[in-house]
């Protein structure tokens, strides 16, 4: 075979990507970095899709005696599941699929919903995500991986993630919806918990964390609000990464002003009348104030800025930080767990920020509330700098401490929780603050969109859309659907 | 048509940019019908996917192809939009993509030409007869009736390629310096590929149709296409 002529002539020219407007060059990364991501699943679905058929040709040779019809209806069944597959990833579920049955969440680009879809009557959670304010600061990336490892993940400790899909103007997960509320919410009712209870929740807490490290990821954002608790009262970590949490708590530039802040002289104490003046002298003898601090707490959750109570100091001040600030993370809730408020809580968010980083002389354990010396013990090794923190070398050393005695580890799923949410029914929101909600005023970005959405000014651009490459659901999601009886 | 001979040759036949590829292999591997999977569902996925995908590609040369006179896929080659008075008539290729992209999608949302809603395996329900209504003459087979699509469901898919080709040959004759400024040209030239792979395993163009880019098909034909089977 000569070589064609064609290959004779070359021409270079010296690219110059700077004269095309910014909106141009970010279609264009936006582009490259789909097309990268539909090969690479594409590859994957197609060796996924041959493992499964090779599974099941192992699984009809190792029976002799079935027969070569029986084994034929089951080849079938298998197209029939496949075909069902292909069918899904091109369904384009849409939000009036599912009918609201009650907000029960509210976060600051969205809101989560128990809803239930039209069409078979079956319940999800769905939380809703404003688009606009994801992308403002090159979440891109970041969205990608996390949401992989949600749709990836197989495991009991992390909320099961089904199906995602958008519109113009929000990003749509359907998730199961976990009954028993969030830990926080549980704390506003119990005060605090007793040791036994605590060691329940902080050792199903190893477990779910050591599981997201497994995947390779580092949660970042464990707080009482994404510690979701199941039906039978096991805990599951609610999704992160696309959670505005990983948003606020990842964000530099608001780190630095905190810092800025902190570091002036003398910043003047605000004098404004608030419940959460000297919050760190809260007293086991002043549980309404507590509460009260709490609920406060809830609603800046609910806050653009969110609470830095539970971030490690190494995230504020380095720029690397390990699997490690997970389990700072852990001894922050084990002390709210036993005391009755975090650490490092104060009426503004750059107080916080400056009692975490001197946590050294910050971290003080109230004299009148007993803790077990192995209780104060663990939060000591957990509150404490990444190089010395017990767990940088693995959650083995976690399980290990002698707060943890008596724990089995492999069953704890399997045990009896100390609360079980009594439900009337497969929607009873007893176990969320739906009233107060109610109340919550949508954040301020929400509220501008809902604004502009009833002008009727929000309408997509023709065939622009800036959606994700969120169509990644993969065959497991899909077969795990199919066993809890599908979409 | 391309007047033949005494041209300039077009930017996406000149080396580097014709040799580059985001994936190496022939892409037998990602277009070939899975084992015991259905027919009408693999080319419909696929069709849904080509078009999500060619969409970005476009949205990408948007601001550049705002200015094209008209709809042109090289020297000698206009594309004609045929109106609702059946008459052929030229559009400035903003306007004539456009339109393209929104008929597909409307095709590609229409339950009665693709449907999403019924599973496959339910047996004969009110559903399937709402899905394909000619299901019930008796009878007769086509591409896709297992799984409920219509009995003009090939013609269908054909006629969404053809557009598609029509875009690809636009992209390439008129916007592919913008591609090289913006280091996209790896990325197009996988995608043309994989396209014509897939069109050429489920016989989805016409041959006739091709000639706006058949040098590059012929240059992937002894390169791309050759290549080894597609792992990794
Ligand atoms: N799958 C679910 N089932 C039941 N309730 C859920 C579920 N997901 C979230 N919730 C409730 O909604 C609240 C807010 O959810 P989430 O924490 O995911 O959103 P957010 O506040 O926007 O994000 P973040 O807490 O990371 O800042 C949770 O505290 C929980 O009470």
């Amino acid at each position: 075979l000569g070589s064609t002529k064609f290959d004779e002539e070359e021409t270079r020219i010296s690219r110059d990507p700077g004269q095309y407007q910014p909106v141009t060059r970010e279609r264009a990364t936006a582009t490259k970095l789909k097309v990268e991501l539909f090969y690479k699943q594409n590859v994957q679905h197609a060796l996924e899709r041959n493992q499964r058929r090779n599974d099941l040709e192992n699984r009809l040779a190792s029976e002799p005696r079935m027969s070569e019809e029986r084994k034929n209806l089951q080849r079938i069944n298998f197209g029939t599941q496949e075909s069902n597959f292909l069918r899904l990833r091109r369904t384009r579920m849409v939000a009036e699929d599912f009918h609201t049955i009650k907000v029960i969440g509210k976060g600051a680009f969205g809101e989560v919903r128990l809803v239930q879809k039209k069409d078979n009557g079956k319940i999800y959670a769905m939380k809703t995500l404003l688009k606009s304010e994801m992308f403002k600061k090159d979440q891109l990336a970041h969205v990608k991986a996390e949401r992989d490892v949600l749709a990836e993940s197989d495991s009991p400790w992390v909320v099961n993630l089904f199906y995602s899909f958008q519109d113009a103007i929000y990003l749509y997960l359907i998730m199961e919806f976990l009954p028993g509320g969030d830990l926080m919410t549980m704390l506003i009712k119990y005060e605090v918990f007793s040791e036994d209870v605590t060691r329940f929740y902080m050792a199903e807490c190893v477990l779910a964390i050591e599981a997201v490290h497994k995947l390779g990821f580092i949660h970042r954002d464990i707080k009482p609000d994404n510690i979701l608790i199941d039906i039978n009262g096991h805990i599951k970590l609610s999704d992160f990464g696309l959670s505005t949490g990983f948003h606020k708590t990842h964000d530099q530039a608001y780190y630095q002003k905190l810092l800025e802040k902190a570091q002036a002289p003398s910043a003047p104490k605000s004098d404004r009348n608030s419940v959460m003046v000297d919050a760190i002298h809260l007293t086991i003898s002043n549980r309404n104030q507590v509460n009260t601090w709490r609920k406060s707490r809830r609603v800046m959750a609910y806050s653009t800025v969110g609470t830095p109570d539970y971030i490690a100091p190494e995230i504020f001040i380095h720029q690397g930080y390990g699997q490690e600030c997970d389990w700072w993370s852990l001894g922050t809730i084990m002390f709210e767990c036993l005391i009755g408020w975090p650490p490092f809580c104060a009426e503004e968010a750059h107080e916080t920020y400056r009692k975490i980083v001197n946590w050294q002389e910050s971290l003080y354990f109230p004299e009148e509330i007993h803790l077990s010396p192995e209780a104060e013990d663990l939060i000591r090794r957990l509150i404490t700098s990444a190089d010395q923190r017990l767990g940088r070398g693995g959650a083995e050393e976690i399980k290990r401490h002698p707060f943890f005695h008596g724990v089995d580890w492999n069953t704890l799923r399997q045990v009896d929780a100390p609360f079980k949410p009594q439900l009337k029914s497969m929607t009873d929101t007893t176990y969320f603050p739906t009233d107060d909600l109610e109340n919550v005023p949508d954040a301020p970005a929400v509220a501008a969109m809902r604004a502009a959405q009833a002008q009727g000014n929000m309408q997509p651009g023709p065939g622009e859309e800036t959606g994700l490459p969120f169509i990644g659901y993969t065959y497991k999601r899909f077969d795990q659907l199919n066993r809890q009886g599908g979409i | 048509r391309p007047i033949p001979g005494g041209v300039a040759r077009p930017l996406f036949m000149c080396k580097p940019y014709i040799n580059a590829h985001l994936l190496k292999g022939n892409f037998k591997t990602i277009v070939v019908l899975p084992k015991h999977v259905d027919r009408g569902e693999w080319i419909a996925l696929n069709t849904f996917e080509f078009y999500e995908y060619i969409k970005l590609f476009y949205n990408t040369c948007r601001e550049f192809c705002e200015k094209c006179p008209t709809m042109s896929a090289g020297p000698g080659t206009d594309y004609f939009w045929l109106g609702t008075d059946r008459k052929p008539r030229p559009l400035p290729a903003y306007t004539y993509i456009e339109y393209v992209l929104t008929w597909i999608n409307n095709r590609l949302t229409d339950e009665s030409v693709f449907p999403t809603r019924t599973p496959h395996g339910v047996t004969a329900g009110p559903t399937q007869i709402i899905a394909s209504p000619q299901g019930m003459q008796g009878g007769q087979t086509w591409l896709g009736k297992e799984a409920g699509f219509p009995p003009t469901f090939l013609s269908n898919c054909q006629a969404i390629f053809k557009q598609m080709f029509r875009i690809f040959a636009h992209i390439y004759h008129t916007h592919f310096v913008n591609i090289v400024h913006l280091s996209l040209e790896a990325h197009l030239n996988s995608f043309f590929a994989h396209f014509i792979a897939f069109s050429r395993e489920f016989d989805l163009l016409d041959s006739r149709d091709l000639d706006p880019l058949r040098p590059l098909i012929a240059f992937d034909d002894k390169g791309v296409f050759q290549g080894p089977k597609h792992a990794s």
